[in-house]
């Protein structure tokens, strides 16, 4: 029975009426329109929709609001007063504790508590007061340091004193700056608005049906239940979406909106509903009648190769999905040239990326005919592409809305069911249709790593040096292609990037199976091949004698390198990354000498720093008429593409880019290269990312490619606007347009600073003759990269990035459970846009790959049904489990990328996995091969060791 | 199911409860905290058409100390048994439990009532109280009952009480002299990690140091957290050391009946058991002769 209860919040209270079983995060966001308080998992796992009862911290998602009556509630909007931050928000926003900014409200409100109770607490107290607070983004490092630096929180203490950031290179102002996030302030107040939180006039609530079963044919669906449901507004099922077929590759687009015959994976779209509320779509869910004849599952990738496996797919045989051969240079000569041949074979796990903030899109039809879709997505264009595509529209018709976004990873690359289901549904309804999907439903859709099957052999020479490196790898990639084919080219193409190799093989073969698909997660494709190849490097190291570092030295890239497979390389400073961290680690002191149960381990790693070719071929695409291109080795137009408009009194400027700002950073990334071009400081610009109307098309936040390619594209679009100010500027100066220079807000004469005038006088001087004084400037991979191989073009970059990680962990030898305790890392990212963020992507990426090494890994029973779709059964670090993170940046260069910089968030990803195998390795003296190295795989392979020791060394090896 | 769809009671009595599960049952259940029964009704794991809530039952909150016993109430916090000056004095073993139980959230808002009431076979505070020798009070209009805990459980999930009785307070008696118990958990992450296997244990020792009294209970690899009575008879009469307690851990290991799920395999399990159940000896030890706290 509805009832009206009276609740205090933030120290008012308000009449709300209210069933008996709403929750309190529920009644909050929606009835309050607090939205600030989020649902990350919605069953108490996550923390993110924390709120202060009475004081003390609380999960709202399992709080009943008719139960709170009495109580005092804070929400984050109840923690900053009158516009001015709190001490504890402001340390969040200055020692980079906030990335994508989902977990911000609740990790700010349980450290209120804490701060509270304890104003003093140790590094310890933190951990155990934030541990039921889960980030994805930030590896908690930022948010331990913003909480130590309250220690005087109570007395109004020292908290949020902090000295203004200065530039770190000379060379620059904006640049190399560890400025605060240009959108921190909105997410340590819960004002940043994430899809979710965004509710429009009449809007309707979408949720899609997901098959039970894993492999199935749809015998009959009676949706007329569903329909006769009152509020029930829409249901539709795979008879009423488009026959075409979507994807990511165009070469293998294979997935219906909704099922139209079969079902292939647990949770695949079968049906959606639209509803008057969320509670209504709900229950037309449990109406619609679905009968399946079961089809048998394959579920293991080397299962589903074999000759009468089940097959998924009719168009591809023996469910091979993609096949590379490639092979460069003389492998079986470098091989019998070799002085050492060592052949191991290692799996991965299937991982997801679980950000928490869930998947949520909403759409809304226009009065011509164009669709707006709000969606939480890394890759606006290419959702915009794909409904283009799916529903037959000019692409200018579709008007592409990315709010804050809370983290991607990689899951939010590709179109979602949500994207589709809501622009058909709210079509057919006539109102916006916002839909979300559950933790459950991520974890169905998938998206994740591929687990991988790696037979890897390296040969190498007396002195270490590599001669030859062979690898076959069987991908499983679940139901459908998605990024696929990608993901098993970039398995093999980044192999030879890090390391001189002069004759390199690799097969490749994905595979389906009866499992969610699998995609590109952070350091697409690449870390469980690292993974592999780190461990072997390091075992044979071990075996030659040779210092796993030294080997490392021995073989590392250098500048200006063409690789055995085309990759040009320009800079690289890899060597110096390992050199670093060898001497910051104390490796020198401690590897081989650390007792039993300690180890210490190297891994190394890198990425590319923007794909050097579109995801699609050709031009932007008009309407799915359009037929699919051929593909030709240059780019057909700018992958990035910005305009810088300066407002008509010359005071602020705003930057127009669709780089997706997913919590990584770039936005902060697009004002500070702005600055550095404008020579104007970047509290002065603005930046709008998130409106496809607006903006104009950035590929995406994929394949790290935003801080190279959307900063060149900024900078380039800057400087037009500079040169268009020269000729006023001289003017006004009296010199000549080749002597007008830029910087501090002036503009001046080249070498006298003290003839200048203010940048804002030249602005509105050009106005006023001109009009609008706008720039516009682009980004174009350069021409020709790659070579002329089936697949070459993965792998191809404007730039690839170099890091070395060193990794202390111990291990409790009675149960195998490992403390991931230190990493000591150094990067190669060229010059650092924001030092500050680049730190936090690597703290973000050491605890991230360290918890897929020892605990992530999504599981199945024989049915193919996921045994732990929840953050509670797929486990990922807390802040109790996470090691302490030093980052460190050496010096580079990179001539392609903006101001010298290029890529970070994921190749940092890439060093980890082999680190942490090498440092169990090196505390227990057993190698455990396939990931996730558990304490009970750790066990195993000790006492495997103990029992029989000389025949173990397929097993388990010292 | 939608949470909604369920109806809400809250009850302001004992009496007023027990009238509504007698009136609804077996379509209802008792709620506390809600951080089980409200994620098991939002994912499906059972569902019900009502739901009696005791939250404003407030005299079933807090502790009160008799002579003889420390008494719980069923609707106290773990993270209110955390802020008590008893516990940190009298129990500390109690501390183990509560420490790693769960996050700081969820242990503001669950009861150790409902933690030993719903009878997860994982549960953090049975197996600790159960080698502390504790019993809870199930009550019911007709009559009160007090239940040896080591005998309340009969499967997952399932117990002795019956659909009217409430759990209203948890009863444990004051150790004795040269008593130390402690608790021993392994999970797969440092929080909100469910229990992978437990062992708690209690022992009394004389002036020489010869076990006199023990007990040790198993959790998490088992339908019901189960006291090892070989494990507890091996120990007796034995100095306490190692060489008891590896014998000790041999028949709680014999004792399990672990099964695989996501978390480990069953034999895993067993192996962990080993190991707990002499860590969680040695502490006990450590305690009975006051060399920890």
């Amino acid at each position: 029975m509805i009832r009206t209860y009276t609740l205090a919040v933030n120290g008012y209270e308000r009449a709300v009426a209210i069933a008996p079983g709403e929750t309190l995060a529920d009644v909050l966001r929606d009835k309050l329109n607090l939205t600030g308080t989020k649902k990350g998992c919605n069953l108490g796992d996550c923390g993110a929709c924390t709120v202060l009862v009475d004081g003390e911290p609380m999960n709202s998602c399992l709080l009943l609001a008719s139960q709170m009556e009495g109580k005092q509630i804070t929400t984050i909007e109840g923690v900053a007063h009158n516009g001015e931050l709190a001490p504890i928000q402001k340390a969040f926003v200055e020692e980079g504790a906030v990335q994508c900014g989902y977990c911000t409200p609740g990790m700010i409100l349980s450290s209120v508590a804490l701060l509270n109770r304890n104003p003093r607490p140790t590094v310890e107290e933190i951990k155990n007061g934030l541990a039921g607070n889960l980030c994805r983004c930030t590896g908690y490092t930022g948010i331990i340091r913003a909480v130590e630096r309250c220690e005087n929180y109570r007395d109004g203490g020292t908290c949020a004193k902090k000295e203004a950031p200065k530039a770190e290179n000379s060379r620059f102002t904006s640049v190399s700056l560890p400025m605060p996030r240009v959108d921190s302030a909105d997410k340590v107040t819960g004002r940043a608005r994430f899809t979710a939180d965004i509710s429009l006039p009449n809007m309707a609530h979408g949720k899609i049906l997901g098959s039970p079963i894993a492999h199935g044919r749809i015998k009959r669906i009676d949706i007329s239940k569903a329909k006769a449901l009152p509020g029930v507004l829409a249901v539709i099922t795979g008879a009423d979406v488009p026959d075409t077929q979507h994807g990511v590759s165009p070469a293998r687009y294979d997935e219906y909106v909704l099922a139209k015959e079969k079902v292939l994976h647990e949770g695949d779209n079968v049906a959606a509903v639209a509803a008057v509320d969320e509670r209504t779509a709900e229950r037309a869910l449990e109406l619609i009648e679905v009968e399946y004849e079961e089809l048998p599952v394959v579920l293991d990738a080397m299962e589903a190769i074999a000759e009468g496996a089940p097959q998924l797919h009719e168009r591809y045989k023996r469910n091979i999905n993609t096949v590379v051969d490639h092979s460069f240079g003389d492998v079986e000569k470098g091989f019998a040239e070799a002085d050492f041949v060592r052949e191991e074979t290692f799996v991965g796990n299937n991982t997801h990326q679980a950000p928490l903030e869930p998947h949520a899109s909403m759409a809304y039809w226009e009065y011509d005919g164009s669709v707006v879709l709000y969606t939480s997505t890394q890759a606006p264009h290419y959702v915009q592409y794909m409904l283009a595509h799916v529903l037959h529209i000019p692409l200018g018709k579709i008007r592409v809305i990315r709010p804050a976004v809370g983290g991607g990873f990689g899951c939010k690359a590709a179109t979602s069911p949500l994207d589709l289901c809501s622009v058909i549904l709210s079509k057919i309804t006539g109102r916006p249709v916002r839909m979300v999907f559950s933790r459950e439903q991520m974890i169905h859709y998938g998206r994740g790593r591929h687990k991988q099957h790696m037979k890897m052999k390296l040969g190498l020479d007396r002195n270490g040096k590599i001669k030859a490196f062979q690898s076959e790898i069987y991908l499983d990639g679940g139901a459908y292609t998605s990024f696929g084919v990608a993901t098993s080219y970039y398995a093999g193409s980044m192999m030879p990037t890090l390391y001189h190799i002069p004759n390199y093989k690799y097969n490749g073969y994905r595979v389906m199976t009866n499992k969610p698909a699998c995609g590109a997660f952070r350091g697409h494709g690449v870390p469980q091949p690292r993974f592999a190849f780190e461990c072997l490097l390091n075992m044979m190291a071990e075996d030659i004698g040779i210092d796993p570092i030294e080997i490392r030295l021995r073989n590392a890239m250098t500048p200006n390198t063409r690789t055995v497979n085309d990759l040009d390389i320009k800079s690289c400073e890899f060597t110096a990354t390992l050199q670093a961290a060898r001497e910051k680690s104390g490796w020198s002191e401690k590897y081989g000498k650390l007792p039993k149960g300690k180890g210490i381990g190297i891994g190394s790693g890198g990425f590319v720093s923007g794909a050097g070719y579109a995801i699609y071929r050709g031009q932007v695409q008009l309407s799915h008429e359009k037929p699919v291109e051929h593909f030709v080795k240059k780019p057909i137009f700018p992958h990035a593409n910005a305009i810088v408009k300066v407002n008509e009194d010359g005071m602020a400027v705003i930057v127009l880019i669709g780089a997706a700002e997913i919590g990584q950073g770039g936005d902060t990334v697009m004002v500070q290269v702005a600055a550095e071009a404008l020579g104007i400081p970047p509290s002065r610009i603005r930046v709008r990312t998130e409106d496809s109307d607006i903006s104009p098309i950035d590929l995406g936040a994929y394949s790290s490619r935003v801080t190279l390619m959307g900063g060149n594209a900024v900078k380039n679009a800057a400087l037009a606007v500079v040169e268009k100010m020269k000729p006023y500027a001289a003017a006004l100066l009296g010199c000549q347009e080749s002597q007008v220079a830029v910087g501090d807000a002036q503009m001046f004469v080249s070498g006298d600073k003290t003839r200048s005038v203010a940048w804002e006088e030249v602005a509105r001087k050009y106005f006023n003759d001109c009009g609008p004084l706008v720039g516009t400037g682009c980004y174009k991979p350069p021409q020709g990269l790659g070579g002329d191989y089936k697949g070459a073009t993965v792998g191809t970059s404007p730039a690839y990035s170099f890091g070395s990680s060193v990794c202390e962990v111990a291990v409790d030898l009675e149960t195998g459970k490992v403390k991931v305790e230190k990493f000591t890392d150094f990067h190669d990212c060229g010059t650092p846009i924001n030092p500050q963020m680049v730190h936090g992507q690597v703290e973000g990426a050491m605890v991230m790959g360290a918890s897929e090494t020892v605990m992530e890994e999504v599981q199945f029973d024989k049915s193919g049904h996921i045994t732990n779709p929840n953050l509670h059964g797929y486990l990922i670090m807390t802040i109790k489990d996470a090691p302490e993170v030093f980052s460190g940046i050496v010096d580079s260069y990179e001539p392609e990328g903006p101001f010298g910089a290029k890529e970070i968030g994921e190749g940092c990803t890439c060093t980890v996995l082999g680190a942490v195998a090498h440092a169990i390795a090196n505390a227990t003296g057993v190698w455990v091969k396939d990931l996730p190295i558990t304490p009970e795989k750790i066990l195993k392979a000790i006492h495997a060791k103990q029992a029989v020791p000389e025949m173990v060394s397929t097993a388990t090896d010292d | 199911m939608v949470l909604t769809d369920i109806e809400f009671h809250e009850a302001n009595t004992l009496e007023e409860a027990s009238e509504w599960m007698g009136q609804y049952a077996p379509n209802a259940r008792l709620m506390a905290g809600g951080t089980d029964v409200l994620v098991d009704l939002k994912t499906g794991r059972y569902s019900t058409s009502h739901v009696v809530s005791l939250n404003r039952i407030f005299a079933l909150r807090g502790l009160t100390t008799t002579n003889g016993s420390l008494r719980i109430g069923a609707l106290t916090t773990p993270n209110q048994l955390r802020a008590s000056t008893v516990i940190w004095e009298r129990f500390p073993a109690i501390l183990d439990a509560v420490r790693d139980m769960a996050v700081p959230q969820i242990r503001n808002m669950a009861t150790v009532g409902g933690n030993v009431a719903g009878a997860v076979p994982s549960g953090d505070m049975p197996p600790i109280l159960i080698v502390l020798n504790a019993s809870v009070i199930l009550w019911s209009r007709s009559r009160e009952r007090e239940v040896p805990l080591e005998g309340f459980f009969v499967g997952p999930r399932q117990t002795v009480r019956r659909d009217d009785e409430i759990l209203t307070e948890i009863r444990v008696p004051y150790p004795p002299p040269r008593f130390g118990a402690a608790y021993s958990r392994f999970a797969l992450r440092e929080a909100n990690g469910c229990a992978v296997a437990t062992v708690a244990a209690s022992l009394r020792l004389d002036e020489k140091g010869i076990i006199r009294d023990a007990r040790v209970c198993v959790g998490a690899v088992a339908p019901i957290p189960k006291l090892a009575q070989k494990a507890g008879a091996v120990l007796i009469g034995k100095p306490a050391g190692n060489a008891a307690f590896r014998q000790a851990a041999e028949e709680a290991q014999e004792i399990s009946q672990p099964i695989s799920d996501i978390r480990s395999s069953a034999d895993y399990r067993r192996e962990l058991i080993g190991v707990l159940t002499r860590r969680a000896l040695d502490a006990a030890r450590q305690r009975a002769l006051g060399e920890r706290p």
